[in-house]
């Protein structure tokens, strides 16, 4: 446990710092709902947040979070409160406040520093600053629209108390400090954060590695925050999981089948699956290799290939336990929740827009779905609050999830949603008729949509199909008019019949809505753990028992007596996906090698699973993986069309830098302006895209339209993104490689290790170290110098200044730049350096390194 | 038998088409739907909301300040009757191959992306789909004309509003945003030479040929190999010479204008080279700081922009005539909305849909007319009006496809255009 946290020790240690010198430590404070005006006078007020930072510095502050661990909104504004006490040796120094907003800096109780108020912005043609000089060696150039504020002031060498206020945000503003600083410098030298000694020099290294730093740290702290303020919560469905536990043993569970000696049976599921495989006498397909069940397994669980060392390390191991500590190490690994977002946001329409929302946007819930996986939060729960829509829509609660923006009817885009996510009951064409394949009325869906608004719903003229006089007769049946009101009520009797809505642990502001939750998540509702455990099975065999697994009034199961076997198991387990997906992954059955053609998953072959079904990487897998492999960071732009964060969230979210592809987001250019336009992002959605990705979810989607095509063949042969995974830069792992003091065999062997997850074949060798060899003994340039790669992105273009000739002419330059790739490395030569990369674009380009072995 | 999926859904889809096309015979006849010959369709883009009364609805003259009205005098055109704004003085003698639709409407006029996104689909979004755009469908509807050329090439930002939605990717577009560059994925990069590229396509083919070899029996292996064959074919130095605008003459080079005017061209080499819909986006805003949509001081240069559309339009009309392409060639100036006769505090003017001008041309229809009449200053409309779902069954019926021809969305049927009835004054 993280004792900054822990708040009766905290009230202390604020006065402990503001009465003890030299603290290791600044103490600050957060105080929300300070009337307007009294915003420096905080004596009174109790504050809703004490933490710490190593120095004053404040780029992140503390996500706010509900009892069941849910992100909140802040007040707008809130004000931060930092205080300090130290001796500074006597003599000049000059203090140097950094701030987007109004702050003041006091010493020892005087106002010395302060800032402006940040006007909420209304135009986009505001004129671009100029531009920022890099070379002062002394202090980092000011970021737009931040404001200094300086003064000197001579120190006789005793001690003295600091304090900071900020108000942070407020109406038609963001709510971020921005680069909120305060530092100190003695003449001509250079500015140092004010804190402990030691403290990070306010230049642009520092800079950069201390925001780093704080990201972790309040990440980490954040996770450590909402854990203890959901103890009650997560004990409440403890309680209920264990009532249900209990009450499923008095229960005969499903009787497992007898196979026959030759069928292979790691686990159960293999005699379930085997049964079937006797049946038809179907040859089960052969075991993967070792190293083909790692990079499969990897991909599945974290959405990265592996890397050489989990690869040396995995070949070490005893044969005999090697899979199952992979799989142990990997089941714990925190990027599981990120291969999992990506699925979800598809499922349930996560649709964000950063720029002004509509058509169909949704609030960023996909930071309410990672910490869900990253907290083991149980499924069941999970929908749970989903359903609830509670919790901050523009910071990423499943408040988001409520929003369909320009839909004329969202509860029922919801309603939908919720149905085929959690019931496998696809309803969308009862939107506008009664659905003609399906056991729908359009009355259900509007039904459920009343449950979800929380009153009586009203027909709109467009969810309706047009009746022309004279015209066709509708094929469809249409029992509602426009105007007719519906009201709310449960429309599945025949899945469940009654909820005990009073014993779902925790609370919801919309009672009907708890309501929906108690009777989809009701233990009597087979059918919601069964599509539960088909979409996890799915995501692991590549084909689901029942398919297509989100309309399940089309499908029949394929193995009904497995599918209710991994039902009950997934309810004993506590509605816990990872223990379900270990105990797939350790089934033969998906150990074996891929079965079926990937544009053909329902052939007969696949439905009895003979091995899994063949899959090619998602879009994620591959743009994470390509990165992964080369060692370099997306290095994208901000998901933020408003860096001067001179408006509201609602209008501009900020989805801050990406490290993954599932962070990515539609880049929202319908207005098709150059200066709008983030060409790097620009550079891996166009990867993504083409690899199945959507970029906008204006609906929900259980399969994706991924199919191998010739663009995808062709957007990562010559497209921006390849052409920079495979420079030889000085940011590249693959230089580092290169380097290294090994022969040409160990490079190539290294090299496909790294990005193949296995050694080459004795042809592949020959061939690459053939290409490499005469260049090998020369390749390194004595006495070269290592670049800075770091791409200067130019902060100075925001909405606001957008439509500036010179916005439009920053951001072309950047693209153009950009085409051009990453710096090539000085320390290899050109002959060497050219080889290696073509070297390493026929791996990435190779069929082989997208398809899941 | 061996059911695919897919092949699930089309059967189920094929059989839905099947009864809703005898529905359709059994319900009486409406209207006889024409049918035109053009082939391909270049769609200019006028991003940001294009001013129908300081372009192709002029009316009298406003001061750009309290007295609503046109901010620049009128010319006559090659239509009797109907004046254009003098900044349009190359394309006014050239009217007689054009429509001038003057009395589009629609009901989005308040933000850009949502009612770009209308023009661009047909259609409001519904949350259940996402649909195609308009060249999304003309590829679904047309085909390619040969295998090594795409059937959709965007000039300017990839977005939603472009995209193909529930047709899926492979009626997705190839795009470029700077003529410079050219298109994104087709060109290898800069420093990737003809020896490079032989030893990268060498070391490829190894890398490809070994896998196949090692899983002989395995067709998910063989087809993924053979997508990637495929695609390097698409790349050919044929379709990309294309994209050499040097090839032409630098006089006819000239004569285009500036980049858009390039953008035109090129969009003319596309058609040439057998692309189906091209999208070229005049998205400048440079010129005037604000692009189209001029509020307040974007006003003040306006007609630097309508002088570059001028010289670009009138251009790209006689280099198709030349060609022998305008008449199989559906030329469409298309923007979200139109813009009201009152000037803003800052001398610019906001965002009207109530009624706004759009521009049809060659595309072998029944040309120089203008269709639509606003009021005096093109506020409302007082005769025939022309919907979205209308405008666009138009730019479907001159390339031959039947507006009412139904799409699948999985098992939902789509109709071509929300209800649209194309301008039947336009096909003789």
């Amino acid at each position: 446990m993280n004792a900054r946290y822990c708040s009766a020790v905290l009230g202390v240690a604020l006065l402990a710092a503001q009465d003890k010198p030299d603290a290791k430590a600044v103490a600050v404070e957060l105080f929300e709902k300070v009337p307007a005006g009294s915003e420096y006078r905080l004596e009174a007020l109790n504050p809703v947040a004490v933490y710490s930072e190593p120095a004053f510095a404040f780029v992140h502050t503390p996500t706010k979070f509900a009892p069941n661990a849910i992100p909140l909104d802040r007040s707008a504004p809130f004000v931060l409160r930092a205080a300090y006490k130290r001796k500074l040796p006597s003599g000049e120094y000059q203090f140097r406040l950094r701030a987007r907003g109004a702050a003041v800096f006091q010493m020892d109780g005087k106002d010395l520093l302060n800032t402006k108020v940040q006007k909420p912005n209304t135009s986009g043609d505001d004129p671009v600053p100029p531009p920022v000089d890099h070379s002062d060696p002394l202090v980092r150039p000011l970021q737009y629209p931040h404001q200094d504020s300086v003064a000197t002031v001579k120190v006789d060498g005793a001690e003295h108390s600091f304090t900071l206020v900020a108000i942070i945000g407020g109406k038609g503003l963001y709510p971020s400090p921005g680069d909120l600083s305060v530092s100190f410098a003695r003449p001509g030298q250079v500015d140092r954060l004010l804190g402990p000694d030691g403290a990070p020099t306010l230049t642009d290294p520092d800079w950069e590695s201390y925001v780093a730093a704080s990201d972790q740290r309040h990440r980490q702290d954040d996770l450590i925050r909402r854990r203890q303020a959901s103890v009650d919560v997560v004990a409440a469905w403890n309680a209920r999981h264990e009532k249900i536990r209990a009450s499923l043993k008095a229960t005969a569970g499903q009787a497992v089948p007898v196979v026959q000696p030759g069928t292979p049976a790691y686990n159960d599921i293999d005699r379930f699956i085997g049964q079937k495989l006797e049946k038809t006498k179907t040859a089960p397909s052969a075991l993967s290799t070792d190293l083909e069940f790692l990079r499969r397994v990897s991909l599945d669980l974290t959405g990265l290939i592996p890397t050489p060392a989990e690869i040396t390390a995995y070949l070490a191991e005893p044969a005999k336990a090697r899979r199952a500590k992979a799989v142990d190490r990997l089941l714990e690994n925190p990027s599981w929740a990120d291969h999992w977002v990506a699925y979800w946001q598809d499922v349930l329409a996560e649709n964000p827009g950063i720029l002004k929302p509509d058509l169909n946007n949704t609030g960023p819930f996909r930071w309410w779905l990672h910490q869900s996986f990253t907290d083991k939060v149980p499924f069941d729960r999970m929908a749970a609050e989903l359903i609830d829509m509670e919790g901050s829509q523009t910071l990423g609660g499943p408040a988001g999830f409520s929003q369909a923006t320009l839909n004329d009817a969202p509860y029922a885009a919801k309603a939908d949603i919720i149905a085929q996510a959690f019931l496998g009951q696809k309803m969308q064409c009862a939107r506008c008729h009664d659905a003609p394949f399906h056991p729908f009325k359009q009355k259900d869906l509007f039904s459920l949509s009343a449950m979800l608004a929380g009153k009586p719903v009203t027909l709109p003229s467009t969810s309706t199909v047009p009746v022309v006089e004279g015209g066709r007769r509708p094929m469809v049946t249409i029992a509602l008019r426009a105007g007719d009101s519906i009201a709310p009520e449960w429309p599945f009797k025949t899945l469940v019949q009654h909820s005990e809505t009073a014993e779902l642990p925790g609370k919801a502001s919309v009672q009907s809505r708890r309501d929906v939750a108690a009777y989809v998540i009701s233990p009597e509702n087979e059918r919601f753990a069964q599509v539960a455990v088909n979409r996890i099975w799915k995501r692991y065999m590549g084909l689901g028992l029942v398919e297509p697994a989100d309309d399940w009034t089309r499908g029949k199961a394929s193995h009904p007596e497995l599918l209710a076997y991994l039902a009950r198991e997934f309810m004993m387990s506590g509605y816990d996906i990872k223990a379900l997906a270990r105990m797939i992954i350790a089934s033969h059955a998906y150990q074996r090698k891929p079965v079926g053609n990937g544009s053909d998953q329902m052939s007969a072959e696949a439905r009895i699973f003979s091995g899994p079904v063949r899959r090619n990487m998602t879009a994620e897998q591959l743009v994470d993986s390509l990165h992964l492999a080369a060692g370099k960071a997306f290095e994208c732009e901000d998901m933020n069309l408003n860096p001067a964060g001179d408006r509201p969230a609602k209008q501009f979210l900020n989805l801050g830098k990406p490290s993954r592809g599932w962070q990515m987001t539609a880049l929202s250019n319908e207005r098709d302006r150059p200066a709008l336009a983030l060409p790097i992002a620009q550079s891996i959605v166009d990867v993504m895209s083409t690899f199945g990705w959507r970029q906008s979810r204006q609906n929900p989607a259980t399969t994706r339209d991924d199919a191998p095509s010739p663009i995808q063949t062709l957007i990562l042969a010559n497209g921006v993104l390849g052409t920079r995974m495979v420079r030889l830069s000085d940011d590249s792992a693959y230089t580092e490689l290169a380097m290294r003091s090994i022969p040409a065999e160990e490079l190539v062997k290294e090299t496909f290790l790294k990005v193949m997850s296995r050694p080459p074949s004795a042809e592949e060798s020959s061939t690459f170290v053939s290409l490499l060899k005469p260049y090998y003994q020369t390749r390194k340039v004595k006495g070269a110098e290592t670049l800075i790669t770091k791409r200067q992105s130019d902060n100075r273009v925001s909405w606001s200044n957008h439509l500036s000739a010179e916005a439009t002419l920053i951001r072309m330059e950047e693209e153009r730049k950009l085409r051009m790739g990453d710096q090539p490395t000085k320390r290899l030569t050109t002959e060497f350096r050219e080889r290696y990369e073509d070297a390493l674009w026929a791996m990435i380009n190779s069929p082989e390194f997208v398809m899941v072995p | 038998m061996n059911v695919t999926r897919r092949d699930l859904l089309k059967t189920s889809a094929a059989a839905l088409g099947a009864t809703l096309g005898s529905a359709l015979s059994a319900a009486p006849a409406v209207v006889h739907l024409p049918k035109g010959k053009a082939d391909a369709c270049i769609f200019l883009w006028l991003g940001g909301g294009a001013a129908h009364i300081d372009t192709f609805d002029a009316k009298m003259r406003g001061d750009g300040k309290l007295k609503a009205g046109s901010y620049y005098d009128s010319i006559g055109t090659a239509i009797p009757g109907a004046r254009v704004c003098e900044h349009l003085k190359h394309s006014a003698p050239l009217m007689d191959r054009c429509v001038l639709v003057r009395s589009v409407t629609h009901t989005i006029k308040g933000e850009h992306a949502a009612a770009a996104n209308l023009l661009h689909t047909g259609r409001t979004p519904s949350g259940t789909l996402q649909y195609p755009s308009i060249g999304s469908i003309i590829s679904h509807e047309l085909g390619t004309k040969s295998d090594d050329v795409p059937a959709y090439v965007v000039m300017g930002y990839p977005n939603i509003t472009r995209d193909p939605g529930f047709l899926g990717a492979k009626h997705g577009y190839i795009y470029l945003t700077q003529i410079e560059t050219g298109p994104n994925g087709l060109v290898r990069p800069p420093d990737v030479d003809n020896a490079r590229e032989d030893r990268r396509e060498t070391l490829l083919s190894k890398m490809r040929e070994g896998f196949v070899k090692r899983n002989p029996a395995d067709e998910a292996v063989q087809s993924q190999a053979e997508v990637s064959r495929q695609g390097f074919k698409l790349a050919s130095p044929k379709f990309l010479n294309v994209f050499d605008l040097q090839r032409e003459s630098s006089t006819l080079r000239e004569s285009y204008g500036g980049e858009f005017g390039q953008r035109c061209l090129l969009a003319r080499r596309l058609v040439q080279s057998g692309v189906r819909f091209v999208e070229v986006s005049f998205n400048l805003n440079f010129l005037n700081g604000s692009g189209w949509d001029t509020h307040n001081d974007g006003q003040v240069k306006q007609h630097l922009l309508i002088q570059d559309l001028d010289k670009a339009f009138a251009t790209l009309l006689q280099d198709l005539e030349k060609n022998k392409l305008l008449d199989t060639t559906l030329v469409v100036i298309a923007t979200e909305f139109g813009r009201p006769a009152e000037f803003d505090s800052g001398g610019g003017r906001g965002h009207q849909s109530e009624a706004f001008s759009m521009v049809l041309a060659g595309g072998g229809l029944r040309m120089g007319q203008a269709v639509g009449v606003t009021d005096e200053i093109g506020a409302k409309i007082l005769e025939r009006p022309v919907s979205v779902p209308d405008f666009h069954a138009t730019i479907h019926c001159a390339l031959g496809i039947d507006p009412g021809n139904i799409m699948h969305a999985g098992d939902r049927p789509v109709p071509v255009t929300d209800h649209g009835k194309p301008l039947l004054e336009l096909f003789s």
